[in-house]
């Protein structure tokens, strides 16, 4: 009887460090090392304002498929200017499908030049499956370096002559025909 | 219109001894007197007297904003186009919404009735005069897009887009407003369902840009002529597409043509007639 309890013990024991083994061995795998994000571009100029497109294209040459990722788009500023990302794109979070083994996915980033100076853009992918999204490693792209130069604008002065002349105009004429047809009754 | 000068001028032109002389086609009778109308009763200038000013405001604003960098040249041009659409059309549905029921209202439709013209030529004739009203507040932005995209080479393509894009949304909601006004009960009732129609298809082009809608979002922007032609319009000079990128945005202004024209092309002897009950003085 004893020798049964202490056989009972020791398969408990064992299946408890077993159990106790599982959550380790079962970490979330972390985006395969064959992911990469590659951007079209490496380095653009513009003026303030202009609207511009960088095309990444999301690769998995490993052979997993990935998990379902979310790619990000992030905008860094080298020379100390403020950047409020909202400004240069409303769209800066994609999720994206599993990326089968030995595929590849595309994603287009528009976005608009809204400070003038010095800038980084670049893409991150994050895995974003159920037991992987918070996990690690994040895969990110190399940047491309955007150089905004600032641009002479219109002036309000310069539109004023405008914007009085021709209501002025309009307004005559319109007395005019009113007063003919006054008269005229 | 009054009807009884439209009498003479189509007998006249019947008879081939008219101003417009004996090829001239009753719609063109009919379009001519209502330009003369239109044009000369003070309405029209009015209009576009009020017109300029509102354009004169937004011009100045968009100025402005681009002294703060706030707003992007090209975007300043949209904005000032997209107004000038908007309101073209709009000053465009309101005439046309005037048009049967307002004479059905002063009176003056019976003797238009008993002129020797069609129904349809009426109609037609009627539709030329309020796309003349289109067409004028077109001429009267013409300054206002030169003096703000002068800078980005985009006054030929702004005037152009507008021109065709306008005209079409022009075409659309003046036929619209002639149909809402021949089946209209009466003119306050059809000018209040115009302008409503009017609103509810501006109101989404109010919501904030570049938010992304989803594929049913999508779909009712594309079925909302007036926020297709807009989007249209921002696609080209903004966004830089290409002319014949999203012309599929242009199928909802097409169909409401085709459309509210075809009801009255095909129903015009019925719809555009007297009311019982309606006085005429």
């Amino acid at each position: 009887m004893k020798t049964a309890f202490a056989f009972a013990g020791l398969l408990l024991a064992l299946t408890a460090s077993l159990g106790l083994a599982v959550p380790a061995a079962a970490a979330p795998p972390p985006l395969p090392g064959a992911v990469e994000v590659v951007l079209d571009q490496d380095r653009l100029s513009t003026v303030v304002g202009e609207r511009l497109t960088v095309e990444s294209r999301v690769v998995n040459s490993g052979d997993a498929p990935t998990d379902r990722l979310v790619a990000h788009l992030n905008v860094a500023s080298l020379d100390g200017v403020y950047v409020d990302l909202e400004d240069w794109s409303a769209d800066v979070t994609r999720e994206m499908a599993a990326v089968p083994a030995g595929g590849s996915r595309s994603l287009s980033w528009e976005f608009q030049a809204v400070n003038t100076g010095s800038f980084d853009l670049y893409v991150v992918l994050m895995p974003n499956g159920a037991s992987t999204a918070g996990s690690g490693p994040l895969v990110v792209s190399r940047p491309v370096h955007v150089t905004v130069a600032g641009k002479r604008t219109l002036t309000a002065a310069g539109s004023l002559p405008v914007a009085i002349v021709v209501p002025v105009l309009l307004g005559l004429v319109a007395a005019a025909a009113r007063y003919r047809l006054r008269r005229t009754g | 219109m009054t009807g009884t000068g439209l009498i003479g001028r189509v007998r006249d032109a019947g008879a081939g001894v008219g101003p417009v002389g004996r090829q001239s086609p009753g719609w063109q009778v009919v379009a001519e007197q209502e330009c003369r109308d239109l044009w000369w009763s003070g309405r029209g200038p009015g209009l576009v007297f009020a017109f300029s000013v509102v354009l004169s405001v937004m011009t100045y604003l968009a100025g402005t904003g681009q002294v703060l960098n706030f707003l992007e040249q090209r975007e300043a041009v949209n904005l000032t186009l997209q107004v000038a659409v908007a309101v073209g059309v709009l000053v465009t549905l309101v005439v046309s919404a005037d048009a049967i029921s307002g004479e059905r209202e002063r009176g003056t439709l019976e003797s238009l009735l008993l002129t020797p013209v069609s129904r349809r030529a009426i109609v037609v004739g009627k539709l030329a005069a309020a796309l003349s009203l289109w067409l004028a507040t077109f001429v009267v932005s013409v300054p206002y897009l030169w003096v703000l995209g002068r800078g980005v080479s985009l006054v030929g393509a702004a005037l152009l887009l507008g021109l065709l894009v306008g005209t079409l949304l022009a075409v659309a909601l003046a036929l619209l407003g002639l149909l809402i006004s021949a089946v209209g009960s009466s003119n306050k009732v059809s000018l209040a369902v115009s302008l409503f129609v009017l609103l509810a298809l501006f109101a989404p082009t109010q919501l904030p840009g570049g938010t992304p809608k989803g594929w049913f979002g999508d779909l009712l922007v594309r079925l909302n002529p007036v926020d297709a032609s807009l989007h249209y319009l921002a696609a080209v000079l903004v966004t830089g597409h290409t002319w014949t990128r999203d012309l599929s945005l242009l199928l909802s202004p097409l169909v409401t043509a085709v459309l509210a024209g075809g009801v009255l092309v095909a129903a015009g002897h019925r719809i555009v007639r007297l009311h019982g009950g309606v006085s005429g003085e």
